[in-house]
């Protein structure tokens, strides 16, 4: 009776999955198709030619460098304002956390072909479009992780703080800059570092895809590093990639550590010392450097901020109708707001709807028997990949566990490593692989493991700082020797962390694979069977919107699947049983 | 001859600055059959000084003796009960016990036996197959004691095993603890227990070692002769209850 009860549930919980990820695929779809609209205003652009020299390196390095700022403030103000407004309550919650699942569903580097169209259009067919659909592509990278950081932050915030600010009659404003705004700062600043590694390789990819065989260019590190390959010019590379680490080295150093350290005091929950070692830190003797920087840019930024701050201050206190009166009008402007905002989402996904059927209904083109096999092909591909990954990174974390010695030294060079894009090192690995075996196959592999180790790694590393001191001295004090300790208390408490690590791993393999599967290398194109390949063919040589329309999707389908019906299950299953409380 | 011999034991860490000490040059040895209650503020190293003794964490100078033998690293004869109980959380009740036993490399039939027996003397029948996050805090902590008695140690060390429980559960534990220690069949005779909480000392222990804080010294060593069953509200209890406190609030 109860075992039947239970299947009933199992199966109702499995329409429930299905239903909901083919509408997630419908809306996907729907969105797509509103894009592809765009490409037949589509002019031909001439980007600026790009000179492989070291003269130019600093200029290609700005550029690089502004496209991630401007996204990053973007993305920033955007998952604030999102994060906070889905913390309000049960129904916004509702609805707003599941569409940022479904955002992050989306291999966001085969849409950036489709975001140029967009955005080439609503610029009247100027450059600046492109740096407009770079400027999304790398948003898109960021905003999704730094918005459910700014909800979990808010949702987490206690009670009696929230309470005491309420019963001292604080007004909105001050409750924001007090109360909220605070109380998102750790996440803020944690989710910040990631999505700024993140944010590097899809700035590194949609400069590679433009400096490729397309017709519109970004000047940029990424397509420098490209053109640097496609002729040859090792020296250049290398140059390249010293001037993306001297960047990367040198944020971390004045802004990640600083404010990492800053951020500590806003913590509400109390930790002991294990938590400060595992800093962000990279090389310590280079980090004595790092405050004296950041003092030195405060210096300059402070007296802006007491300006701003004293500003703020002079407009005089509103009497409590006023107050009201403001709050009603603000309250009013939220709701208009909002219900803009639904009207237009509702129109474009009617719109997308029927741009997609209207696509659908073109004749088909004989590529498209090749999706099954692709997929195939791909999800494989992508299997070996996840394998040799999880291979290397699991003995490391309970290496780690062992000793923590290794740790300390694993940790930094994981750091460094992890957070250069390895999407800059792409030419290099394809021309080193392409030289020696002259196969595609490897080198695609290879890519797809670039893009999802260092998550699974980071993943496992975090998860090795959470067992609790006091299990793994009973381990020791019962002498349950390695092999038991690992097998009955490390392993059981890094399985929430390996599920974790490999759904985001898998979305990054997603990414990779776009890049991975097709190569144009001094003139000759190297591609193997695979999703990937479809879409990029399509993109870059028949220009068959239905068929990059159909590669995409069929990626998005099995994503949603893999999402819902294998990492879902896994995570519910992992938090349940496999957490410490 | 002392079962159990500390002698100059000292414990430093690390620190930015040089090194931080935290226990100073510890002397004192435990006899067969004790029970003594180390009491003191926090931070006076009190939990450090029970890992030591039990070899999860080395000391820096000094010696442990145990019947008269230098012991290096993990002493088989001492079990550990923790604070937060330290259990696994993806193990059943049984299957936490049992994990001792297997680390001993005992023989199925006898985990079995063990395992049963002290699962009923601690009063778990019937939550065997229960995991640790289905139970109350001192159901909890009662696997924690199930799984170290099992192993049958001649000595109990006990770090604050009571402290994570409110107060009227702690107060029958506690007393289930005396009548366990006190059975003529308890393979345990010897209870070493860390607290900060002194009326649990003075209501347990038969000696209260009492450390003060930064670095961690011995700066009193006092015998209880109440006779048990004690009343906690007696003159003579509160009595030595404020000789204790005054020793602490002297060096504090």
């Amino acid at each position: 009776m109860l075992g039947g009860l239970a299947a009933a549930m199992e199966q109702a919980d499995n329409s429930r999955r299905a239903i909901g990820g083919a509408a997630s695929i419908l809306i996907v779809a729907a969105l797509l198709a509103l894009f592809f609209g765009f490409r037949n205003y589509m002019p031909v652009l001439h980007g600026p030619r790009l000179s492989v020299s070291a003269r130019h390196l600093p200029y290609y390095a700005f550029c690089s460098f502004n496209r991630m700022l401007v996204a990053y403030v973007l993305a920033l103000l955007f998952s604030i304002a999102y994060g906070m407004m889905a913390a309000r309550g049960r129904i916004w919650e509702r609805v707003m956390i599941p569409a940022i699942d479904i955002a992050q569903s989306v291999p966001v580097v085969g849409f950036f072909p489709a975001a140029v169209y967009f955005f080439v259009a609503l610029a009247h067919g100027s450059r600046l479009g492109v740096e407009m659909a770079a400027v999304f592509l790398i948003f898109t990278s960021q905003a999704w992780n730094l918005a459910l950081g700014v909800f979990e932050s808010t949702r987490t915030i206690p009670d009696d703080s929230r309470e005491a600010l309420e019963a001292f009659g604080a007004s909105g404003w001050l409750r924001f800059r007090k109360l909220s705004l605070p109380a998102c700062v750790p996440k803020l600043v944690y989710n910040s570092i990631l999505s700024w590694v993140a944010g590097w390789y899809f700035l590194i990819a949609c400069e590679i895809i433009t400096a490729g065989p397309s017709t519109y260019r970004l000047p940029g590190l990424g397509s420098f590093l490209m053109e640097a390959a496609n002729r040859g010019r090792n020296g250049e590379m290398l140059l390249g990639l010293l001037a993306l680490l001297l960047i990367i080295v040198a944020m971390d150093l004045v802004v990640w550590q600083p404010l990492s350290v800053w951020a500590e005091k806003f913590r509400y929950e109390f930790t002991s010392g294990a938590e400060a070692e595992r800093s962000l830190g990279m090389l310590h003797a280079i980090g004595l450097l790092g405050p004296n920087i950041y003092h030195a840019v405060r210096l300059v930024v402070r007296p802006l901020v007491v300006i701003v701050q004293g500003l703020f201050d002079a407009i005089p206190p509103l009497g409590p109708r006023a107050r009201e009166r403001v709050d009603r009008i603000a309250r009013f402007a939220g709701y208009a707001a909002l219900i803009a905002f639904t009207a237009i989402f509702i129109y474009a996904i009617v719109r997308g709807l029927e741009a997609l059927v209207r696509a659908l209904l073109m004749p088909w083109p004989r590529e498209v028997r090749q999706i099954p096999a692709a997929t195939v092909a791909s999800t494989i591909r992508m299997v070996v990949a996840y394998a040799i990954s999880l291979g290397w990174t699991l003995p490391c974390a309970l290496a780690a566990t062992n000793s923590p010695r290794f740790k300390r030294w694993l940790s930094p060079i994981a750091e460094i490593v992890g957070s250069m894009p390895a999407t800059a090192l792409f030419p290099v690995i394809v021309v080193f692989v392409i030289q020696v075996t002259g196969g595609m196959n490897l080198a695609s592999i290879l890519l797809i493991l670039t893009g999802m180790q260092w998550y699974l790694l980071f993943n496992l590393l975090a998860g090795v700082n959470q067992i609790p001191e006091e299990l793994k001295e009973f381990a020791r004090a019962y002498r349950l020797g390695r092999w038991a300790t690992w097998r009955k208390l490390d392993v059981p408490a890094l399985v929430p962390s390996i599920v974790t690590g490999s759904i985001t791993a898998w979305g990054g393999g997603w990414n990779a694979l776009i890049l991975s599967e097709y190569f144009v290398y001094r003139g000759h194109t190297y591609k193997v069977l695979g999703l990937g390949a479809l879409l990029d063919v399509a993109t870059y040589e028949t220009g068959n919107n239905l068929m990059i329309l159909l590669s995409l999707l069929s990626m998005v389908v099995v994503v949603i699947g893999l999402n819902r019906f294998i990492w879902r299950r896994l995570y519910n299953v992992a938090t349940e049983r496999y957490r410490f409380d | 001859m002392a079962l159990l011999e500390l002698k100059q034991v000292s414990k430093s860490y690390p620190h930015a600055k040089g090194s931080l000490r935290v226990l100073n040059e510890m002397s004192f040895g435990v006899e067969r059959g004790e029970f003594v209650a180390i009491v003191g503020p926090s931070g006076c190293g009190k939990s450090t000084l029970l890992r030591i003794i039990n070899g999860i964490v080395a000391a820096t100078s000094g010696q442990v003796l145990y019947n008269g033998q230098q012991v290096d690293g993990i002493n088989p004869e001492c079990a550990m009960v923790f604070q937060s109980f330290a259990l696994l959380p993806w193990l059943s009740v049984k299957a936490n016990i049992e994990l001792g036993l297997e680390a001993r490399r005992l023989p199925p039939a006898e985990r079995e036996r063990l395992t049963t027996r002290y699962i009923d003397k601690v009063g778990l029948d019937g939550f065997e197959e229960a995991y640790p996050r289905e139970l109350s805090g001192g159901m909890r902590q009662r696997v924690g004691l199930a799984r170290a008695l099992a192993v049958e140690p001649a000595v109990l060390l006990m770090d604050e095993p009571f402290s994570a429980l409110d107060a009227l559960t702690a107060i029958g534990l506690r007393e289930e603890l005396l009548d366990l220690w006190q059975a003529a069949d308890s393979p345990v005779k010897t209870i070493i227990m860390v607290t900060h909480i002194i009326e649990e000392a003075v209501e347990l222990a038969d000696r209260i070692l009492v450390l003060s804080t930064g670095p961690g010294r011995l700066v009193g060593d006092i015998k209880v002769e109440l006779q048990r069953p004690r009343d906690r509200r007696g003159e003579s209890f509160n009595n030595l209850t404020d000789k204790v406190f005054s020793l602490i609030e002297e060096r504090a």
